[in-house]
């Protein structure tokens, strides 16, 4: 019996949109509306343990938010999962029951563009200062598969002549501008210049 | 992997790592048919292959002209590197191993791109394959072949 699912069962009634098992810890889907409230039951029924706070990209619904709590003695973990749209993605901040809760809201402002309401100390945390564009949003085009060109493209049987068939390298998107070997593609879409231009700037790095 | 005893500044002796341990892949030349399996399947593009194809010509009449691939560089980046392992899980000629090597570090970024000799180098490290399972398929070397006496 999970102590901090049923705390966040009784404060928020129909609020809590859904409860899936699944194979790790429990993770409850609550409306974005009773976020705080769903973070407060959770730490109210003894999930005084803030682990983490963190988004992915849904597409185009938008992002969900995770948080992460346990109970410091019984390891109670609980995943609490709500979903922001992206053409609004607004939540209010968790830092009124986590204080910890501030740093993993910069990270998440910065990496997904999603607003902290509540939260004025947003500032970036990680990326350089300057730095323009989201980078663990989806539709962000990485400077570094843009600037090289694939070394997987070249073929013993092209030595000297024009390839024979073009292979694409798995994993990255059609639209996305592709480098060959003579002639870095313009990189297309908010990547910083200065990234853009490093020869291969996977290197790139605190 | 250490086994010497503590060094100049303090670090203790380390344990040997279990055979399974990543630490540096290492390339079996000879193995190598450049079929660029490892590079196209590599997600970070940390491996990079210059080969050429020679054509040896044909010795009988009516035979064809024999071309082979001959590899002129091999590279791996271990600053790209995550070491998932999958280039050498897609080698179809085994020519990449896991060695438990993990003392490489370099002052100079460029000391982390191993070329094909380096590469080479850490083939004398890579462990012994560990044994067959004895309940599972036999040994192709004692195996009895179909349509034979035992």
């Amino acid at each position: 019996m999970n102590v901090v699912v049923e705390g966040v069962r009784l404060a928020l009634g129909p609020s809590l949109l859904r409860a899936d098992e699944g194979f790790g810890p429990v993770t409850l889907d609550v409306d974005a509306d009773r976020w705080v409230d769903a973070l407060t039951a959770a730490s109210a029924a003894g999930a005084s343990f803030f682990d983490f706070l963190t988004a992915y990209d849904l597409g185009g619904e938008g992002f969900a938010v995770v948080v992460h709590v346990s109970t410091p003695d019984a390891h109670d973990h609980v995943l609490l999962r709500t979903t922001v749209p992206r053409a609004a993605a607004v939540l209010a901040t968790a830092t009124g029951v986590f204080r910890g809760a501030g740093w993993h809201e910069r990270e998440t402002h910065e990496m997904f563009g999603i607003e902290f309401a509540g939260n004025d100390r947003l500032d970036p945390l990680l990326l350089p200062a300057g730095f323009q564009g989201t980078p663990l949003r989806k539709d962000f085009i990485l400077a570094s598969r843009a600037a090289r060109a694939w070394p997987g493209e070249k073929d013993p049987a092209d030595s000297g002549g024009r390839p024979r068939r073009r292979v694409l390298p798995p994993g990255v998107p059609a639209d996305w501008p592709v480098a060959t070997a003579t002639a870095p593609a313009e990189p297309a879409g908010a990547v910083e210049a200065a990234e853009a231009a490093a020869p291969s700037d996977d290197r790139a790095g605190p | 992997m250490s086994v010497g005893p503590a060094d100049a500044v303090g670090r203790p002796q380390q344990p040997p790592g279990p055979p399974r341990t990543r630490g540096v892949i290492a390339l079996v030349e000879e193995s190598c048919t450049v079929c660029m399996l490892c590079v196209r399947e590599c997600p970070d593009w940390c491996i990079e292959i210059d080969s050429h194809v020679e054509t040896t010509p044909a010795t009988e009449p009516r035979a064809r002209d024999r071309s082979t691939n001959v590899l002129d560089r091999f590279a791996i980046d271990f600053s790209l590197c995550m070491y998932c392992g999958i280039c050498i899980e897609v080698c179809p000629f085994d020519a990449l191993h896991w060695s438990p090597e993990s003392e490489y570090a370099g002052t100079a970024l460029a000391d982390l791109t191993h070329e094909r000799d380096r590469l080479a180098s850490w083939e004398a490290t890579v462990p012994a394959p560990s044994p067959l399972d004895p309940r599972g398929v036999p040994d192709p070397a004692t195996a009895r072949r179909p349509g034979t006496r035992a």
